[in-house]
C-alpha cells in the first residue's frame, strides 16, 4: 500500500511498491539534484579499486545533490558503503527489485544498490545555506593568541609559531616588552604535569641556542590542582587562556551576507 | 522556441567559465532581446550579474520571455572540446526539455542537456550609496589582488582622492599595494570621501582570474564596509558585474 504526503519541498511514499512509478519518481529526483533518502532491505556491490559485496539487510540510502553516496546501517556513525560527490546515477526496476548504480569516472568505481522491499522513499530540496562554527581547537587558540598577543601579556611580540626545537614543537615564540624572549605553549584544556615540563623542555632547549634568558608562560583555560608548585620551582608562569575567548577573537572578522544590504541604506 | 547562433567558441565558454565561479545550476532569462542571469552563490557572500544583449550573437531567436536552468559546469565540460574558431548553436525545443549544443568547426558534433526546474524568485541587487569609483586595467586589479594573496586571506581596499591603496595583513606578513592616480593600472578614480572595505580574498582572486578572460576594462565601486561593486566591461553592451560582501570587525 503506497502512501504519498507533500509537505513543502518534501516527498514522501510510505511503503511504495517497487516498480516503473517509483523508479521514475527516484530517476526525476536525481535529475533535479534533489537529495534522496531510501530506506529499505537492500544489498551492495562495489567494484573499482578493490571490491565488496554487502549481504542483504535493512538499511538507510542518502543520495545527496551533490551526488554523493551514502549507505547506513541501524548501527555506528560511519557508512558502509559510500561515495564521494559528483556521481552519477541510473535507476531501474527489474525482477521486482529496484537498482540504483552510481558511477564514478575517475577512478572508475561503481556501487550497485538493489531494493527489493521499499519501506520510505524521501525526495527532498533542502535549502542550507547556515554556516557551520565550531569552538576553539588548539590551532583557533594559537591563531587567537597570534592575532592579539595581549591575551596573553602586554607588549607581546610574536616572532614565530610553530617553531621546531629540539623536543618538539614551540606554539608560540615571542619576545616580551622587556625584549626577553618568551616560549608559549597552548593548551586547551586543563594543564597538567606533563604540559609543564614540555614546556620546561622547551624553554631549556631554546636558552640552549639564544644563550639568554627564555621566559615560559603555560597559556590554558585553568592548570591541575597540585602543579602550580612545580610550574614555580621551573622558573615558568601561567596565564589563564579562555577557548571561547579565543573563537570570539577569530570571529571577529566576519564576512557579511549580500542579502543583509537588499534593503535600501 | 530559443535558439542562437554564437561564431566565437572562446567567448561563450569564458562568459559560462566566469558564472561558474558563483553558480553552478543557473537560471537564464531568456527574452526577444538578451539573455539575462542575477544569482547568488550558496553562500550569499557574492552575486553575478551578467546580460548579453542579441547583437553579442550571430544568429538570435527567441520568440517569448521564459526561462532555462542548466547545470553550468555540466555544460563548461562540453564548452572546453570547442577549439577557438568553431561555431556554437545553443537550442531548446519547447516540446522537449533538453538544450541542444552543435559545435561545428573541422567537424559536426550535436550534445543535448538536460533543462532542470528554473529557480521562480528574481534575485534583487544590493542598494547602496558607493563613496569611491575606480576604473582599472584588469589585469592590473588582478596582479594587486594575487600580490595580496600572498600574505593574507582577506585584503581591505582603501581610496583617497590620489589612489588605491590595497592592505593585506596575515597572521605573520602584511602587504601594502598602491595604485596611483594616473598609473598605468589606475585609469580613473573619483572618490567623495575617502572609503575602505574589507574583502575576502577567495572570493575576489576567482572572480578576477575568470573575469579576465572577458574583459580589460574593470570598474570598482565601494563605500564604507559596504559590499564592492566590480563591473567587468564587456563588449556590444554585454555586462558582467559581480557584488562581493564585506568582512566586518565585529565586537
Amino acid at each position: 500500500m503506497s502512501f504519498m504526503s507533500i509537505r513543502k519541498s518534501v516527498i514522501t511514499y510510505e511503503n511504495p511498491e517497487v516498480n516503473e512509478e517509483i523508479v521514475m519518481a527516484i530517476k526525476d529526483g536525481l535529475q533535479k539534484r534533489r537529495t534522496l533518502l531510501l530506506i529499505g532491505n537492500c544489498w551492495v556491490d562495489y567494484k573499482g579499486r578493490a571490491s565488496s559485496r554487502l549481504e542483504p539487510g535493512e538499511r538507510l540510502l542518502i543520495i545527496k545533490e551533490d551526488g554523493s553516496v551514502l549507505v547506513h546501517r541501524p548501527s555506528g556513525y560511519e557508512a558502509v558503503n559510500w561515495q564521494p560527490p559528483g556521481c552519477i546515477f541510473q535507476a531501474s526496476v527489474r525482477d521486482n527489485s529496484l537498482k540504483i548504480k552510481a558511477l564514478r569516472r575517475k577512478p572508475r568505481e561503481s556501487l550497485d544498490i538493489f531494493f527489493d522491499h521499499l519501506y520510505l522513499l524521501s525526495i527532498m530540496k533542502l535549502d542550507d545555506a547556515g554556516e557551520f562554527s565550531l569552538h576553539a581547537s588548539e590551532k583557533d587558540m594559537q591563531k587567537a593568541v597570534l592575532l592579539k598577543p595581549s591575551i596573553i601579556e602586554e607588549g607581546l611580540k610574536p616572532i614565530s609559531f610553530e617553531k621546531r626545537v629540539d623536543p618538539g614543537f614551540v606554539d608560540i615564540y615571542a619576545i616580551d616588552k622587556d625584549g626577553k624572549f618568551v616560549v608559549v605553549e597552548i593548551k586547551r584544556k586543563v594543564a597538567g604535569r606533563n604540559a609543564v615540563l614540555q614546556l620546561s623542555k622547551y624553554v631549556k632547549a631554546v636558552q640552549a641556542i639564544v644563550n639568554r634568558e627564555v621566559r615560559g608562560v603555560l597559556a590554558a583555560p585553568a592548570l591541575a590542582k597540585g602543579t602550580h608548585k612545580l610550574l614555580v620551582t621551573l622558573g615558568l608562569t601561567f596565564k589563564s587562556l579562555d577557548p571561547q575567548k579565543c573563537a570570539r577573537i577569530l570571529h571577529k572578522s566576519q564576512t557579511r551576507r549580500l542579502s543583509d544590504f537588499f534593503a535600501t541604506s | 522556441m530559443f535558439k542562437v547562433k554564437i561564431t566565437d567558441a572562446k567567448l561563450l565558454r569564458d562568459m559560462f567559465q566566469a558564472i561558474a565561479i558563483l553558480v553552478d545550476e543557473a537560471t537564464f532569462n531568456l527574452t526577444p532581446e538578451l539573455i539575462q542571469l542575477r544569482a547568488m552563490d550558496p553562500s550569499r557572500v557574492a552575486m553575478v550579474d551578467f546580460q548579453w544583449p542579441k547583437t553579442i550573437f550571430d544568429e538570435y531567436q527567441c520568440d517569448q520571455p521564459q526561462k532555462m536552468c542548466i547545470n553550468i559546469s555540466e555544460l563548461l565540460k562540453l564548452l572546453r572540446r570547442t577549439a577557438k574558431e568553431e561555431t556554437i548553436e545553443l537550442s531548446l525545443n519547447p516540446e522537449n526539455p533538453r538544450l541542444q549544443i552543435g559545435i561545428t568547426g573541422k567537424y559536426t558534433r550535436t550534445f543535448h542537456m538536460p533543462t532542470l526546474e528554473p529557480q521562480e524568485e528574481e534575485t534583487p541587487t544590493p542598494k547602496i550609496t558607493f563613496k569611491t569609483t575606480a576604473k582599472t586595467t584588469t589585469d592590473g586589479f588582478r596582479q594587486a589582488i594575487e600580490d595580496a594573496q600572498l600574505v593574507s586571506d582577506h585584503v581591505r581596499i582603501e581610496a583617497d582622492a590620489e589612489k588605491l591603496t590595497l592592505q593585506a595583513t596575515g597572521d605573520l606578513m602584511g602587504a601594502t599595494i598602491e595604485l596611483k592616480k594616473g598609473s598605468d593600472a589606475l585609469l580613473d578614480l573619483q572618490t567623495q570621501e575617502p572609503a575602505k572595505a574589507t574583502f575576502s580574498l577567495s572570493y575576489l582572486v576567482e572572480i578576477i582570474k575568470a573575469a579576465s578572460a572577458t574583459s580589460e576594462i574593470a570598474t570598482l565601486q565601494f563605500a564604507n564596509d559596504m559590499p564592492i561593486r566590480i563591473d567587468f566591461h564587456q563588449p556590444k553592451e554585454g555586462k558582467l558585474t559581480f557584488y562581493l560582501a564585506p568582512r566586518i570587525e565585529v565586537e
